[in-house]
């Protein structure tokens, strides 16, 4: 909206306010003369009355300038204008693509982007066709039509909601343009309602055909604050939630009030966010408040601004940080250092201190006796008694996802693993054969180049044979072609076997540095397919974490809509609001994950290249639309006109 | 020639009036005022017991008669009296127009006095005083004596500053006998130099008769818009938005006259406020007796 006048030539009369002011100092230099022999007493009331005075007269000149500034005003008929197409006597058809993406969430943007449209409807010839549209389109959006009714284009636009995403608009530029190709006038006319704001407009080529621009942005650089990220993990006995606070304008926020909550417990901080920088706030939770349900969410929230949609960002805090580890020990000592775990246990107790995971080491025999489920990776060292059960119980571990490692030894009966973990193992064990062979690489990049760089190194005196199983892969072999490591996936889990020890009996391997990078690997990979996502950006797709024998799944979004989810393919695709989403597997609510807005969005920088493209009217051929505002004006003098009458009659 | 100063309708309609003191006077003359002296007069005062030395022929026989002691009558001795009539001339008293002004006013009033006073048998002096000096007639009695009076009236120019003090002393020395002193002003001065001046002069033992004329313009402020105000004894100059000014102006007016009367009260003296736009009759009668 812009303010003009239709007949400025008026405002010359403003130059008669000095006129007032004028006679204001004029009477305070010279008034009448005159000769008086009382004086003394004048000037004692002087100073009693000199203030009540001049406030007076101030009030006055006030006024009366104010009068003649009015009156000046009232002639030079004041009006707010907006741009429309230069009418013509020829109908055309309009596509009215209104900015919905969050940004527009600012103020009062969005509202007289609506208003904006409803007044192109108003003012366009009989006979035109319209469509209104959002620039973020709605899923399952059908093809795009024009129609004459104004009353229901009018409608459709009233429900185009904030969208708390953005899309790319050149695309949705060109969808616009080729329906309205179809469109039955001849005069088309495609007016892009906007804030100019940057992000969505990636290329800037995009076709300016019909193309009218129109800003409905308040300001040029309009500021905003946003909590930008936010990390949440677990320490030793407490949860770290780092929250990034972000400051997108030219001033600088100080005494911010940070307010971060979870499980239901807050803790508030105050920060000071220079200009256009960030802020990264830690805040520390007791673990031991969250350990009740299965998982842990919260928010981060600063004091709402224009844009209130981003100043808040939920998470999820995720449980399986850390990994469950066990390690059978098939050949245990009084001496741990002559254990046949002994170096495992070492390198994989290094690495858990990383990767925070829980190891625990198990003889054979209390291996029989526990629960697989409750671990993410196991160890089997030199086991040499397995019963059917356990065997049984080991392949249902895999076949939801567990992960075990495989080190053979002089307890390991060849004939005994092919009989009962035939099915799994990645190939079939062979009889022990004395060797004096190095480590070269195997057939697949699984690991690191760099670990691959040490293991000439390693020297391996016996081993056991192994015919690869079908599908399996040799991950490690020895210089003698035959196998050292194979790898197989069964289920959702998989299978690595050795073929020597993991002491020092059959191989250096052990204490080579290539050992200890080896097992990080192991519960690096473990750790990685074991990493539950939690926290989306809007527009993502989640891939829904369940058993294999789920047979219902729903997602239940912020607003409490209920999704329902094929088991076969789980994937939510509708993250289109942000906040907390709950997964429902089997009608029972499983856990959570958060969806906010992409921090870029919160950056309300607009784009130089569509703001160039709105400035030339002429080009765009576009007329003001004007509104006189004369009456305001006229209101306005008559109520100082009675203001003044009213304040000579108080002073007097 | 006199006929603009002396104002003869209010003396025609006043000379059935006296003027006399509000204290007993030493006078050289008999006349209507009460004498400090007990003499021969129609008046008796009081009785008092016969001593060695009082004449005979003032012992009263018929209270002897009856009390069986002496007492003598006693007379008040009425005599004439000398007045001395005190009159601004500075330029402030130079205010008003034909009609209005206050030392045609005051004139007038000084030289009506003046009439009535000689026509009562009374002395009477006049004194034109201002800053810059002081014209004196000595007192006399007799009714030519208003010529001169009168002469001198129409003949005097507004000069100067008012002042109180100084023409005072120079009053005094002339009028040692003088037993009641007229002032005849606007009294723009300050109430100190007015305080001073009347303790001199009861100091003196002398009955003080003021006459405070003050213009309509001066009492009423009846002034419109904004204007500009210049000093008549001074540079001073002030400029006033009337209007605001009236209200506090009045006020301090009031305040003045309440201090002077309050004053004279003070120090028992006869105080007679006019405006410069009445009949001389008004303040006149007021000091006046049947």
């Amino acid at each position: 909206m812009n303010f003009s006048f239709l007949s400025p030539i008026f405002l010359i009369g403003i130059a008669a306010v000095s006129l007032p002011i004028i006679a204001h100092l004029i009477s305070r230099k010279s008034g009448f003369r005159k000769r008086f022999p009382a004086i003394r007493f004048l000037l004692a009331s002087q100073g009693e009355t000199a203030t009540r005075s001049r406030l007076k007269d101030l009030i006055l000149l006030l006024l009366r300038a104010l009068i003649i500034v009015l009156v000046a005003l009232l002639f030079a008929k004041p009006a707010i204008f907006s741009f429309s197409r230069a009418e013509s006597s020829e109908p055309r058809s309009i596509a009215l693509i209104i900015d919905n993406s969050f940004s527009m969430g600012f103020g009062q943007n969005f509202k007289k982007a609506k208003k904006e449209a409803e007044h192109i409807i108003d003012s366009t010839p009989d006979g035109s066709f319209f469509t209104a549209l959002p620039l973020v389109p709605r899923r399952g959006e059908g093809a795009i039509s024009v129609i004459q009714d104004r009353d229901r284009v009018k409608k459709s636009l009233k429900k185009i909601p904030l969208s708390e995403t953005y899309t790319d608009n050149e695309r949705r530029l060109e969808q616009v343009y080729s329906a309205l190709e179809k469109a039955p006038n001849q005069e088309k006319q495609v007016v892009l309602i906007t804030d100019f704001q940057k992000n969505g407009w990636k290329r800037g080529n995009f076709t300016r055909k019909w193309l009218t621009l129109i800003d409905v942005s308040e300001t040029q650089a309009p500021g905003n604050r946003a909590v930008t990220d936010v990390d949440s993990r677990y320490a030793k006995e407490s949860i770290k939630v780092k929250v990034r606070a972000s400051n997108f304008s030219d001033t600088e926020s100080t005494g911010l009030l940070m307010n971060t909550e979870l499980s239901g417990e807050e803790i508030k901080a105050y920060i000071d966010i220079a200009p256009g920088d960030f802020t990264t706030e830690e805040f520390i939770f007791p673990s031991t408040r969250t350990n009740e349900g299965p998982e842990a969410s919260g928010s981060a929230t600063i004091p709402e601004d224009e844009l209130k949609i981003d100043d808040t960002r939920h998470f999820v805090l995720s449980r399986s940080g850390g990994l469950n580890v066990l390690i059978v020990d098939g050949d245990p000592r009084e001496d741990s250092r002559l254990s046949e775990s002994y170096y495992l246990a070492s390198a994989a107790e290094t690495a858990s201190e990383l990767l925070r995971s829980r190891i625990r080491i198990k003889d054979n025999k209390s291996f029989l006796d526990e629960e697989l489920s409750a671990y993410d990776l196991i160890f089997l060292t030199n086991v040499g008694d397995i019963t059917p059960g356990k065997a049984a119980e080991l392949q249902e571990y895999l076949e939801r996802g567990g992960t075990a490692v495989i080190f053979p030894g002089d307890r390991v009966r060849a004939g005994n693993y092919n009989a009962l973990l035939g099915n799994i193992l990645p190939g079939e064990l062979g009889a022990q054969a004395q060797a004096d062979s190095t480590l070269v690489s195997g057939e697949t990049g699984m690991f690191s180049e760099e670990l691959f760089q040490k293991i000439g190194q390693v020297r391996v005196n016996r081993s056991f044979t192994l015919i690869p199983a079908e599908g399996a892969v040799t991950v490690l072999k020895l210089s003698d072609e035959t196998p050292f490591l194979a790898y197989r996936s069964h289920g959702e889990g998989n299978v690595f076997l050795f073929t020597s020890t993991a002491d020092t009996s059959w191989s250096n391997f052990a204490i080579t540095p290539v050992f200890a990078p080896l097992i990080k690997e192991f519960l690096d990979f473990e750790s990685l397919s074991n990493t539950k996502c939690r926290n989306y950006i809007v527009g993502d797709s989640v891939t829904i974490d369940r058993s294999s024998g789920a047979s219902s799944i729903e997602v239940e979004d912020p607003s409490g809509e209920i999704v329902k989810i094929d088991p076969k393919e789980p994937v939510f695709p509708n993250t289109g609001r942000i906040g907390l989403y709950k997964v429902l597997i089997d009608g029972e609510e499983t856990y959570e994950f958060s969806v906010n807005l992409d921090p870029l969005e919160s950056n309300l920088e607009k784009s130089s290249a569509l703001q160039a493209e709105s400035l030339p009217e002429s080009k765009l051929g576009l007329v003001k639309i004007f509104k006189e505002l004369w009456r305001y004006f006229l209101w306005g003098v008559a109520a100082l006109f009675i203001s003044e009458s009213v304040a000579r009659a108080l002073f007097s | 020639m006199s006929n603009g100063i002396l104002d003869i309708d209010t003396a025609s309609r006043l000379k059935r009036f006296y003027f006399r003191t509000r204290s007993s006077v030493r006078g050289q003359k008999s006349g209507i005022h009460k004498s400090l002296y007990r003499g021969i007069s129609p008046d008796f005062m009081e009785y008092k017991e016969y001593n060695r030395g009082d004449e005979l022929k003032q012992v009263d026989w018929r209270l002897y008669g009856r009390h069986d002691r002496l007492y003598v009558k006693k007379y008040e001795d009425e005599v004439n009296l000398s007045w001395c009539i005190l009159l601004d001339k500075s330029t402030s008293m130079d205010y008003g127009d034909e009609g209005s002004n206050k030392l045609a006013f005051s004139k007038k009033l000084s030289a009506t006095l003046a009439y009535l006073l000689l026509k009562q048998g009374d002395s009477v002096g006049l004194s034109c005083y201002s800053e810059l000096g002081t014209e004196i007639i000595p007192p006399r009695s007799g009714n030519p004596c208003i010529i001169p009076i009168l002469e001198k009236l129409e003949n005097l120019v507004p000069e100067g500053k008012t002042a109180l003090s100084k023409p005072l002393l120079d009053a005094l020395e002339v009028y040692k006998s003088s037993a009641t002193f007229v002032l005849v002003s606007d009294f723009l001065m300050e109430l100190r130099e007015i305080r001073e001046s009347l303790q001199l002069l009861r100091a003196s033992k002398k009955d003080i008769t003021l006459f405070h004329v003050l213009h309509p313009d001066e009492t009423d402020f009846g002034f419109e818009g904004s204007v500009e105000f210049l000093d008549m004894e001074s540079d001073a100059k002030v400029i006033v938005d009337t209007q605001s000014m009236r209200h506090t102006y009045m006020k301090r007016v009031r305040e003045f006259v309440d201090e002077l009367k309050g004053m004279c009260h003070e120090f028992e003296c006869r105080y007679v406020f006019s405006r410069s736009d009445v009949s001389v009759e008004e303040p006149l009668i007021e000091i006046a007796d049947k």
